[in-house]
């Protein structure tokens, strides 16, 4: 019988929810544009980052090239808006459509594969992105300049600028909603039959699951969110530049799932909140950035490979084990 | 068409030293059994420390490539030490852990030499015949490679590579005869870690030194790997070679960024046309 109190996920629902209130009020303590400006970008960060999370951590597919999905999006908002002319909405249902479409693709390529050649593979599909997008440039409609590679394209909103304070109600808006949306999906039998693949590909299939469809649908759904995240950035930045494929944007998502907990959905949600706001709000330069992103990579991955919130869960059940055994005795 | 013809030479030479690279890694993935996605990032190291050589006033090649087998060695070890062997049954960390080493490297390489792409002074023509030139370190990097790719395939086929092989064929066996299967698996680690760094120190001159410059070999050597296995040497060679030709091919006739997406979509092919094709090297493991 489940004891009032104790849910399966420990103490991590009202632990989001004073983090949610926590970011609820500070904008209201009198923070400044900056902060503001970088914790909107670390709450599509955090999506980004959980996005991940669905493919590369619920159903176990070492994903290296999930920024494909975030360039997508952030490209086609780019170019629909500034060269076609078509209005932000537009543009962003767009985008959202072609990054499923790229993550139905990149899906239906990386199903049959296994372990780490689905993870050379996905490496090697988001590089070509970036190297092609780098070399790629447009003409702009308005001057003899071009746009694209390193410099970017921008993304024209046709409103007035966001102000900082609406852009950082609507990422934290759109960050809960999309936690939500995971948390669902992951206790869904959809999320049921991903941790089962993520377990163990022979048994699933000897249980009749058909784990191809399976994990092209699980690309599909990272995909899109990967995508919404995409359409959030470039609203909030208003450029898109070949960066948004580099390999660095795929690993941060690797890193902030690893990091948090895989397959966890809230600690790389976590993760990607608290490093990109520690280190961006301290202003360490980019490079340092990924640096430090490294190093706790692969300090994590060899002391807790279960990451933060894996490590919790472990000692909390540990714990129970452990009461279990003085109640019985 | 002399050009051409220079630029086939050019992707010879430089298809050689890929092939010491490639070897590397099919060394690694055959004792160590994982895909190590940080073999690049001692490449790279290679070829900053023939930069800083250049730099210093130290021309000599053969210096470069001492200096970079000693430092990569010792990398190679305390990475393979450290951070592979206790992590190596499970995939994802081995993955996303090596190319995590290998970005902490790049970024490394960026704050210290600067993101923008340096070069070193290839030195005067050593001999034009008809249009085409040979230079002192190409033909040096060219022979130098051959000679290590010999000397690696002699070791492997004499009784000092007996250890290798068989923790390579049956790890249990290897530790039941009394070998240390840890030992050799991260020596191996180091030593194939510094044949990389050698290859970036022969290649130094010939191409842009930048904190990326390592991602373009590490996919040509993963496909050499893939197509190939860890035993015949000379296939490596020749498919290195042949890859080297056909990346310095279409950078010749396309244009320079073309010969890395050409190399990506070779990767992409060869794996989605032969999903099944390598787990026969890393078997034994369910993933």
């Amino acid at each position: 019988m489940k004891k009032p109190g104790i849910s399966p996920y420990g103490r991590i629902p009202g632990a989001l929810a004073a983090a949610a209130g926590v970011l609820l009020l500070l904008p209201l303590a009198g923070l400044d544009a900056y902060f503001l400006n970088v914790l909107t970008v670390g709450f599509l960060l955090a999506v980004f980052a959980g996005s991940w999370d669905i493919a590369g951590g619920l159903a176990g597919q070492i994903s290296l090239g999930h920024a494909l999905f975030f360039g997508t999006a952030t490209y086609t908002c780019a170019l629909l808006t500034s060269l076609a002319g078509l209005p932000f909405p537009l543009a962003a249902v767009a985008a959202l459509l072609l990054s499923v479409a790229a993550g139905a693709a990149v899906g239906v390529l990386s199903a049959p594969l296994k372990g780490p050649f689905v993870a050379l593979l996905t490496l090697a599909l988001g590089e070509a992105a970036h190297e092609f997008f780098l070399g790629q440039t447009f003409f702009s409609p308005r001057g003899a300049y071009s746009w694209g590679g390193e410099g970017g394209i921008p993304v024209l909103l046709r409103l007035q600028p966001l102000s900082p304070w609406t852009a950082y109600y609507a990422a934290l808006a759109f960050l809960c909603f999309a936690t939500w949306a995971m948390l669902r999906i992951a206790r869904s039998e959809e999320g049921l039959i991903w941790t089962a693949i993520s377990g163990s590909e022979l048994s699933a299939r000897a249980s009749g699951v058909d784990i191809l469809r399976h994990k092209r649908r699980a690309y599909v759904v990272g995909a899109a969110l990967a995508g919404a995240a995409g359409v959030g950035f470039a609203a909030c930045v208003g450029r898109a530049t070949a960066d948004d494929f580099s390999l660095e944007l795929s690993f941060q998502a690797a890193t902030f799932a690893a990091v948090g907990g895989r397959g966890t959905i809230v600690g790389p949600v976590l993760a990607a909140l608290v490093l990109h706001s520690l280190l961006q709000g301290t202003g360490i330069p980019p490079a340092g950035r990924v640096l430090t992103y490294a190093l706790a990579l692969l300090l994590t991955l060899r002391f807790f490979p279960g990451g933060v919130v894996g490590a919790l869960r472990e000692r909390a059940r540990s714990r129970r084990m452990v009461q279990a055994k003085g109640e019985a005795l | 068409m002399t050009p051409l013809a220079q630029v086939l030479l050019d992707g010879l030479f430089t298809g050689a030293s890929f092939a010491l690279m490639a070897a590397g890694l099919a060394l690694i993935l055959g004792v160590v059994k994982v895909v190590n996605l940080s073999h690049g990032a001692f490449f790279t190291l290679g070829a900053y420390v023939a930069y800083v050589l250049d730099d210093r006033g130290v021309g000599n090649p053969f210096a470069a490539v001492f200096m970079a087998a000693v430092i990569a060695f010792a990398f190679g070890v305390f990475l393979g030490r450290s951070f592979i062997n206790p992590v190596r049954s499970h995939p994802f960390s081995v993955a996303v852990g090596s190319l995590g080493f290998a970005i902490l490297f790049e970024q490394a390489a960026q704050m210290i030499w600067g993101p923008h792409p340096i070069s070193i002074d290839l030195g005067d023509p050593w001999v034009a015949l008809g249009g085409v030139t040979l230079r002192r370190w190409g033909v040096a990097s060219f022979l130098l490679s051959l000679g290590l790719l010999g000397g690696l395939a002699f070791f492997l086929s004499s009784p000092w590579g007996l250890p290798l092989k068989l923790v390579a064929e049956d790890e249990e066996i290897a530790g039941s005869v009394g070998m240390d299967v840890e030992k050799i698996r991260y020596l191996t680690f180091g030593a194939a870690s510094a044949i990389a760094a050698v290859a970036g120190a022969l290649l130094a001159p010939a191409i842009a030194i930048s904190p990326t410059m390592g991602r373009v070999p590490l996919i040509l050597s993963l496909i050499v790997v893939i197509a190939s296995g860890m035993e015949k040497v000379w296939n490596i060679f020749f498919l290195a070679v042949g890859l080297g030709l056909l990346s310095n091919l279409s950078a010749y006739l396309l244009a320079p960024h073309w010969s890395y997406l050409l190399l990506l979509a070779v990767i992409c092919l060869l794996l989605v046309l032969r999903p099944t094709g390598l787990s026969a090297t890393v078997r034994g493991r369910d993933y």
